[in-house]
């Protein structure tokens, strides 16, 4: 059981010395006003789901009249995860727009980290947009 | 005995099952461009790399508001010189070309083909067949000049420690008005691979 003990204390110092999760400071009262978009979620992977989960969506317009949309994403785990993430544009009409910039992005996240991926549609007709997101193999 | 039975025919099952798996492995088979099963190599910009490099550098001009200033919407973009300071022979049209197609989709920009650094046209005959109407009609060809100018250069860094390779790509770009030669834009993008070996999805 001595022996049993020091092995253990060790085992649980290696798994959580694995882990090494993010610290943050921010502004107590943000100054920024952001504008939110109301969005609707499609959750086919459960596990990626537990993983990462998606803090806020916010739009804007760029260089006159292209849509960008933002999301923030936060990685629940506390190991770091690398995800990859797709955005479609898709126009007025509901048809969905191609760009020859629009494929499969990837991003890595430390533990717990907040972080904001981004995309600005190419195409003016854009009004829509739909993020794909998933665990990397 | 049964159990054994059981738990044997289990293991020949998985066992075929590999070992078909690994023989359709082996078959070439269409893979989307844009999707995350491209091989990632650490001896050469992938498609993906061109890919993520044009997308961000597109975003960041974009976002800068710079190309509404322009006087006239489209204004015209020449391309100038790329260099290419890696140990690749890369196309560097793997990258200007999704960024003029992107630009183009904006309908903020359109670029010429009919000036190019050195004297290098893109579409020579475009050029030809412009003079040789101006010539026939007897006035003097009137070649819109570019108000921007695209010029960049590609970077590679190596460093190694035991067998795990590193290898960044800079991909740098700078869009300057052609009527006082200043930088409006510059954008800046890394991609940073670490490995072994190349593998198959990111």
């Amino acid at each position: 059981m001595k022996t049993l003990l020091p092995i253990l204390a060790f085992a649980a110092l290696g798994l959580t010395g694995c882990a090494t999760s993010v610290n943050t400071v921010q502004r107590a009262n943000p100054q920024a006003t952001p504008s939110y978009v109301a969005d609707q979620r499609v959750v086919t992977d459960t596990t990626l789901a537990r993983k990462l989960s998606t803090v806020s969506v916010n739009e804007a317009k760029v260089s006159g009249n292209l849509l960008k949309i933002q999301v923030t994403l936060e990685n629940r785990s506390t190991k770091p995860q690398a995800f990859t993430y797709k955005f479609d544009w898709i126009a007025d009409d509901g048809m969905e727009l191609s760009g020859p910039t629009g494929g499969w992005k990837q991003i890595q996240l430390e533990g717990r980290e907040v972080r904001a991926i981004s995309a600005i549609a190419t195409n003016p007709r854009a009004v829509d947009f739909r993020l794909k997101v998933r665990e990397n193999n | 005995m049964k159990f054994t039975r059981l738990t044997l025919l289990a293991l020949t099952a998985a066992s075929v099952a590999f070992l078909t798996g690994c023989a359709t492995q082996n078959n070439a088979k269409y893979v989307d461009s844009q999707g995350p099963n491209t091989i990632v190599s650490l001896n050469s910009i992938n498609i993906q790399d061109w890919n993520t490099a044009a997308d961000k550098l597109v975003s960041s001009l974009l976002a800068s508001g710079v190309l509404e200033r322009a006087p006239e919407l489209p204004s015209v973009m020449a391309i100038s010189r790329i260099r290419n300071n890696t140990q690749q022979q890369v196309d560097t049209d793997s990258l200007t070309k999704k960024i003029r197609i992107a630009l183009n989709q904006t309908g903020k920009v359109v670029t010429t083909t009919t000036m190019g650094p050195d004297g290098r046209v893109e579409d020579a005959m475009a050029a030809d067949a412009g003079a040789m109407g101006a010539f026939m009609a007897g006035q003097k060809q009137v070649t819109k000049l570019p108000y921007y100018t695209l010029s960049g250069k590609l970077l590679e860094d190596r460093v190694s420690v035991g067998s795990t390779k590193q290898v960044t790509y800079t991909f740098q770009l700078s869009l300057t008005t052609v009527k006082d030669g200043l930088a409006l834009w510059e954008g800046e993008e890394l991609i940073t691979k670490q490995g072994q070996r190349s593998s198959v999805g990111w």
